[in-house]
């Protein structure tokens, strides 16, 4: 299964950057989107089919935080596989967002960092979100 | 338990340094920071359980190494982009050293950064500074500040990130 992936940033530096960390995290994906705010990111999800969406916290516009109300609240995204891809170390928000049904993924990250957590929101298997065959049983014959 | 500003500072900028764009620092003295000739500089204002700013500075060669480890060497990042790459990295450091400062429940709203070009490391009126940390990679230097307090309005140099949405 290859991931339809939404990045929701207002940097378009980080955008980048998460898009080449996806690559480099060895999950199959499909087409990216990308939004550089809520308001971006709720045409986005009226125009494309989305797995999985990596949200951002500060935003301009319309902020992560109500972003991710507004995908719980609707009827056809509520069961959205969502990251939040932040510097937010708050305890407080952290805590509000979790209750939202999410992980949270921290600014720095690493490629590892990104996969497994992609693995965990997405409840597939390694070898389903990476297209990696298993490894053959038995003996070789050369 | 909140952590001293400048050691803070300088844990914040180790880890974004390494994990974000794969340089590796090592802190050193700051003694004559303001003569340091540097080729850009960002700033990126906080509010919420406490006010100010955090600026990071960098010498000539860190600027594209930083770009192109962020963003792959692919992307060909020009100047531009290249000051974007900086601008996200003092996002994600100030990002870090606020909890480590103010403790873990603390709530923060931060600015888009913004270009600093007229004495980065100096506070403005109506600010204090709380740290001030210099790094060494191979690439060249970074100097970060942190100022508390909020900066009485003047003209000012400074100009929003080109590349926020």
């Amino acid at each position: 299964m290859n991931l339809n992936v939404l990045i929701v940033d207002d940097s378009a530096v980080m955008r980048a950057m998460i898009r080449r960390t996806l690559g480099l995290c060895g999950i199959a994906v499909g087409e990216i989107h990308e939004a550089g705010n809520g308001v971006e990111a709720l045409e986005q999800l009226g125009e494309h089919w989305v797995d999985l969406a990596l949200l951002d916290v500060n935003m301009p516009v319309m902020d992560g935080e109500e972003l991710l109300t507004r995908i719980r609240a609707s009827e056809e995204w509520r069961a959205l596989a969502v990251i939040i891809v932040s510097t937010e170390s708050s305890d407080t928000r952290l805590a509000r967002l979790r209750a939202h049904g999410v992980e949270i993924v921290h600014k720095p990250f690493t490629p590892e960092q990104l996969r497994n957590t992609i693995l965990q929101v997405t409840g597939l298997t390694h070898a389903a979100a990476t297209h990696e065959r298993p490894a053959p049983s038995g003996d070789f014959d050369f | 338990m909140p952590q001293q500003p400048t050691n803070a500072l300088l844990q914040a900028a180790t880890s974004t340094f390494e994990a974000l764009a794969l340089l590796f620092p090592e802190p050193c003295s700051t003694e004559g920071v303001e003569f340091i000739p540097l080729s850009a500089a960002y700033s990126v204002t906080f509010h919420g359980a406490g006010t100010g700013r955090v600026v990071v500075g960098v010498t000539s060669g860190v600027l594209p190494a930083l770009a192109e480890n962020m963003l792959g060497a692919a992307a060909a990042p020009d100047a531009q982009l290249q000051r974007d790459a900086l601008g996200e990295v003092a996002n994600v450091v100030t990002g870090n050293v606020l909890p480590m400062v103010h403790g873990a429940a603390a709530v923060f709203r931060l600015d888009a950064p913004l270009a600093v070009t007229d004495a980065p490391f100096a506070p403005r009126d109506g600010e204090q500074r709380v740290a001030l940390a210099r790094v060494r990679m191979d690439e060249g230097d970074a100097v970060l500040a942190m100022f508390s307090g909020v900066a009485v309005e003047t003209a000012t140099d400074d100009t929003t990130l080109a590349g926020r949405a």
